[in-house]
Parts: structure tokens; C-alpha cells; sequence
């Protein structure tokens, strides 16, 4: 567990005292209701998670090459953020390696396109965010990411 | 019937299921390294999930109605959209962990708008992961992408709150003071525990419970709450 991680259970635990103290019922009452709300995701959740095992073993990681390193930039970009919006890598992984692609010569353009959908768009997570806000707000929240990603990508371009 | 129910209500892990069963019989060896992959992830959520259920429990709980309306709400203006900002960037854990906790502020009266930058930037700008940033491509790289990033969130929140509106998210994430008590219709089966438990709440309509109470007595909250956990599909959800 990082750092971060440990922080947040500390906050959430202490909080979650005060709110025994403060109000006993009220906060039973609330642990049914995320109970039940958690037990609708969870098995989504699960499902999720063995996707992207299986989609990291189809495409690993290390066949963002292939992609970043071609020579037509729009078309390397474009690729580059379907990649990343399909796959799931943790940014530990996903840093050091564009980064060593971008040492190595690799156009930022693309590199910024993958990095940005790799977290904004979830393609995989796409179900179970459908499911809790609806068909129509995840359309149009992980469409217009994928837009943004590619227009961060080519104003970092510009940029750096 | 019931299998049927079942696996269309879990449609994901059924066929995450079956895609492991094809591939353990064509390619062991794929299989096994999707499992490995899959463990990091799995051993992820067991560390994320318990926080977020305290989290959620705690909003619930412990935040009034009142002040979610005006950090998070529709007047919240900037104040709400910075205080979102910071709210998705602190916290840990992958996208999915923001559902539920997006969810319960919804319920208190969050407005789209705030919820999109919760949920982005719960995503894309966690503090841990900008400094691995820097670390591999330099703290120029970071700060232009972290500049452009949130820009685009903010722009992308606007877009999607003109989009879409409240009523276009499920039914039960609707801030909705009256109706307390829901029946989901596709569950129900029209078993009737419900009605036998509580005759003045509900009632069975042509093979359908239905909620013929009009308004929730607070007193009542447990008994329907019991009701709730009795019904064997979980078709009645208690929001209070």
C-alpha cells in the first residue's frame, strides 16, 4: 500500500468514528445503503478487473511501440489513444515506459495521447459506468475525453 | 427462468467467465497469465473498496443534504468546481472506485457538472501518479499536461452538464424527497413477502408489488429497511 492509500484509510476510519459518534442509527442506516450499493458493483467490479487480465495479456503493455514509433503522427496518434482507452496499465508501469520510448526518440504527441486515455477513457469500465450514471452521461463523458485527450496531445505538441 | 434472470443481471462476469473458460481450453498458458495479470488489480481493490464504503457511509451520515447542495450543487459555482477538483485528486484508487462515491453525492445534490470533474479527475490527476510524472518525464511534461488536463475536465464538465441532465441518470440516483421506497419492476417477482410483511406499504398488482403508501413514517425506516433485505431479489430499494 502507498502512502496515499494508508492516508486515505486513516481519514476514512476516523471519519467514520466520528460519524458512530455523532449519530449511531443514522450511520447503520447509511452502511445498509452502501452495502447494498456496493453489493450491485461488486461483481461487476470483478468481471472488470479478470477484462483487463485478459486484455493486458493480449496486448502488453510493450506494444505501445509499435504505435508510438510510427511514422505517420496522425495516424500513430490516433492508434495511440484507442490503445490507451482499451487498455488498463498502472501508471508505475505506464511512465517509465513512455518514458523511455520518449528518450529513446518516440514523438510526445502520441506518447501524451496514450498516457491521457489511459485514465480518462474506459473502455472496459465503460458497463458498470453505464449502469450506475446511465447509457447517455457515460457516452458522452468518455466520447468527449477521447476528444480532449487528443487535443492535449497535440497541444503538448506545440508545447514541449 | 431464474439461471436466465441471473445471468442477465450479471452479464459482465458471466462473460468475462465464459471467455476464461474458451481460453483455459485453447490456450492454458494465456490464461494463467491473464489470472496473474488480473491479481495486482484484485489485490488493488481489496485495499480501495473497504475505504470507499466508509467514505460513502460517511457523506451519508455525517454530511447534511445542505452543505453537499452548496459545495457540490448547481449554485456551488467555481468554489464547487475547485472543491471537486481537489475531492477526485486526493483520493485513491482506480476510476471505479469514484462510482460509488459519486453516487452518494448525487443523491445529496451534487450537480453533473461537479460530478464529471470528480469523476476525471479522480481518474487522470492523482497527486501519487504526477510525481511519477515528473520522475520519467520531467516536471515540464507533467505541468503543461496537468494545465491542459484540468482545462479540458472543466470544459469537458460544462459540455456534459448541458448534455445531460438529472433525469437522464437511473432512476434511483435521482434526489427525490418523497418517494423513499422503489420497486424495481424487472426484479420483482411478485413473491408478495413484502405485502405480507407490511400490508400498508405494499401490494400486489397484477403479479407486481406495488408501493401504495403515499410518504414514509421516519419510524417506519427500519421495518422497511428489513423489508428490503427480506425481499430474495432485491427489487425494493430504501433510500433515506
Amino acid at each position: 500500500m502507498d502512502i496515499f492509500t494508508i492516508l486515505f484509510w486513516v481519514i476514512a476510519v476516523a471519519l467514520f468514528i466520528v460519524s458512530l459518534i455523532k449519530n449511531r442509527q443514522k450511520t447503520f442506516d447509511a452502511m445498509k445503503k452502501s452495502k447494498g450499493m456496493m453489493k450491485n458493483m461488486i461483481g461487476e467490479i470483478i468481471g472488470v478487473i479478470f477484462l483487463i487480465g485478459f486484455i493486458l495479456t493480449m496486448v502488453p503493455p510493450e506494444s505501445i511501440k509499435d504505435f508510438l514509433g510510427s511514422s505517420n503522427a496522425f495516424i500513430s496518434t490516433i492508434m495511440s489513444a484507442i490503445v490507451g482507452s482499451i487498455t488498463l496499465i498502472p501508471a508505475f508501469v505506464a511512465f517509465p515506459l513512455v518514458g523511455s520510448l520518449v528518450d529513446a526518440g518516440a514523438s510526445v504527441v502520441p506518447a501524451v495521447a496514450f498516457l491521457t486515455t489511459l485514465t480518462m477513457v474506459g473502455v472496459v469500465t465503460f458497463s458498470l459506468e453505464k449502469k450506475e450514471f446511465g447509457l447517455k452521461f457515460a457516452f458522452v463523458r468518455n466520447t468527449l475525453s477521447f476528444g480532449f485527450a487528443v487535443f492535449i496531445a497535440l497541444f503538448m505538441g506545440v508545447v514541449i | 427462468m431464474m439461471a436466465m434472470d441471473l445471468i442477465k443481471r450479471n452479464k459482465t462476469v458471466f462473460g468475462v467467465a465464459f471467455l476464461y473458460l474458451v481460453l483455459f481450453v485453447f490456450s492454458p498458458e494465456k490464461a494463467f497469465a491473464s489470472v496473474n495479470n488480473s491479481v495486482y488489480y484484485l489485490a488493488e481493490m481489496f485495499q480501495v473498496l473497504p475505504v470507499i464504503f466508509l467514505l460513502t457511509v460517511v457523506i451519508e451520515a455525517l454530511v447534511p443534504k445542505k452543505t453537499i447542495m452548496n459545495s457540490f450543487g448547481e449554485g456551488s459555482g467555481w468554489r464547487g468546481k475547485v472543491y471537486s477538483l481537489i475531492l477526485g485528486s486526493i483520493s485513491a484508487g482506480p476510476v471505479y472506485a469514484a462510482f460509488p462515491v459519486c453516487k452518494t453525492l448525487l443523491g445529496k445534490g451534487a450537480s453533473i457538472t461537479n460530478i464529471v470533474i470528480v469523476l476525471s479527475s479522480w481518474a487522470v490527476i492523482k497527486v501519487p501518479m504526477l510525481a511519477n510524472e515528473v520522475k520519467f518525464l520531467g516536471v515540464e511534461f507533467m505541468a503543461a499536461r496537468w494545465v491542459l488536463t484540468v482545462g479540458a475536465i472543466l470544459v469537458m464538465a460544462q459540455i456534459t452538464s448541458k448534455v445531460v441532465k438529472i433525469k437522464d441518470l437511473p432512476k434511483d440516483e435521482r434526489q427525490d424527497e418523497e418517494r423513499v421506497v422503489e420497486i424495481k419492476k424487472d426484479y420483482c417477482v411478485g413473491c408478495g413477502i413484502c405485502a405480507r410483511m407490511l400490508p400498508e406499504y405494499y401490494e400486489i398488482n397484477e403479479k407486481k408489488a406495488k408501493i401504495i403508501a403515499e410518504g414514509v413514517k421516519n419510524s417506519d425506516m427500519d421495518i422497511l429497511l428489513k423489508s428490503a433485505e427480506e425481499c430474495p431479489t432485491k427489487a425494493i430499494v430504501v433510500n433515506g
